[in-house]
């Protein structure tokens, strides 16, 4: 079950937080999202040697915290995608496709005229066509 | 000399040379962010893309003219649907229609279902009473303008607004005769 998507801009500021779980935990989620940009940057920074040369965007499981895991997906301009999710068996695959689909919203979205690069999104097409992305993805795995 | 056929729209867009729809649709959201940073008002942006618009039609006319070989129009009926499709069709490459005619066949609608132009865009709070796509109105103006159709285009229905389909209404208001510079007894 994804708990959580953020979007977070190249100077670490939070473009786009969204929580998909009912309980009132926001807080939480956003220190969660915030201390994964730390391991984010410590992957950047020391490129493991056997680490894949090519596709630098996907970074996998970047830390397992209380019961959740925390993803990160990395754009060539520094932008970063984070996924909480507490799934217990969420395949590799699954979310490679999950950051895909997410990475062709978040550039509709960004293409918009009226979006300034470095505020936050508030395009309701993008917050629609995430929950879809996210609702088929509990769907897959699910099997 | 055999009479020169009017090439459908479909045919002479493939003929045409192309440019990329994304920077095509970019460019003229660059063009609306500026024109409101510019003016800040809504209605003065709505007023200045229909004004770039005419200025587009009054040229745009001579080359639709010669790329199409479309003979002289009969009427109004005839000359909406020759815009609807051939026209859209041509120089955005997307197939219009005209619906609801009235009793004396001066005012009609077009509708287009899908428009280049507004891809990715939404629209914010603050630019509600903005019509995105007035450079279409203008235009339409323009280019009837040009063989002697003086018009009003207004917009009826904007998806950018919720609808579903886009609709523009052209209303004749009168046909200009042609006017020679020169008089016959001179």
């Amino acid at each position: 079950m994804i708990v959580c998507v953020a979007v977070v801009g190249h100077q670490n500021n939070p473009l786009y937080i969204q929580s998909f779980t009912e309980a009132d935990d926001a807080l939480k989620l956003h220190h969660i999202v915030h201390c994964s940009l730390d391991v984010v940057d410590e992957r950047v920074n020391n490129p493991k040697k056997t680490g894949p040369l090519l596709n630098e965007t996907f970074l996998g499981l970047l830390y397992p915290i209380e019961n959740f895991k925390v993803y990160g997906y990395l754009t060539n301009t520094k932008v970063k995608f984070i996924l909480v999710t507490t799934d217990l068996d969420v395949k590799d695959a699954d979310v490679r496709n999950f950051f895909r689909r997410f990475h062709a919203a978040y550039v509709d979205a960004v293409s918009n005229p009226f979006h300034v690069p470095g505020k936050k999104i508030t395009s309701r097409t993008f917050a629609e066509r995430v929950s879809t992305i996210v609702k088929s993805f509990g769907l897959s795995s699910a099997v | 000399m055999a009479p020169v056929v009017p090439r459908s729209g479909d045919s002479i867009f493939a003929n045409l040379e192309h440019v990329n729809a994304e920077l095509f649709t970019l460019t003229y959201g660059a063009i609306v962010r500026q024109l409101i940073t510019d003016l800040e008002e809504v209605d003065e942006v709505n007023k200045q893309l229909d004004q770039m618009g005419y200025n587009i039609g009054v040229r745009l006319i001579d080359e639709f003219l010669a790329k199409s070989n479309i003979s002289r129009c009969v009427d109004f009926k005839e000359t909406a649907e020759v815009i609807a499709k051939v026209g859209f069709k041509m120089f955005l490459g997307v197939t219009a229609s005209v619906i609801n005619w009235d009793a004396d066949g001066t005012s009609c609608s077009i509708v287009l279902e899908d428009n280049p132009l507004v891809d990715f865009v939404e629209l914010p709070d603050n630019c509600q009473g903005l019509h995105y796509c007035n450079i279409l109105s203008g235009v339409l103006r323009g280019a009837l303008e040009m063989v002697s159709m003086k018009t009003e285009v207004t917009w009826v229905r904007d998806m950018l607004r919720g609808d579903d389909v886009y609709e523009l209404n052209v209303k004749l208001l009168k046909q200009v005769p042609e006017e020679y510079p020169y008089k016959d007894d001179e």
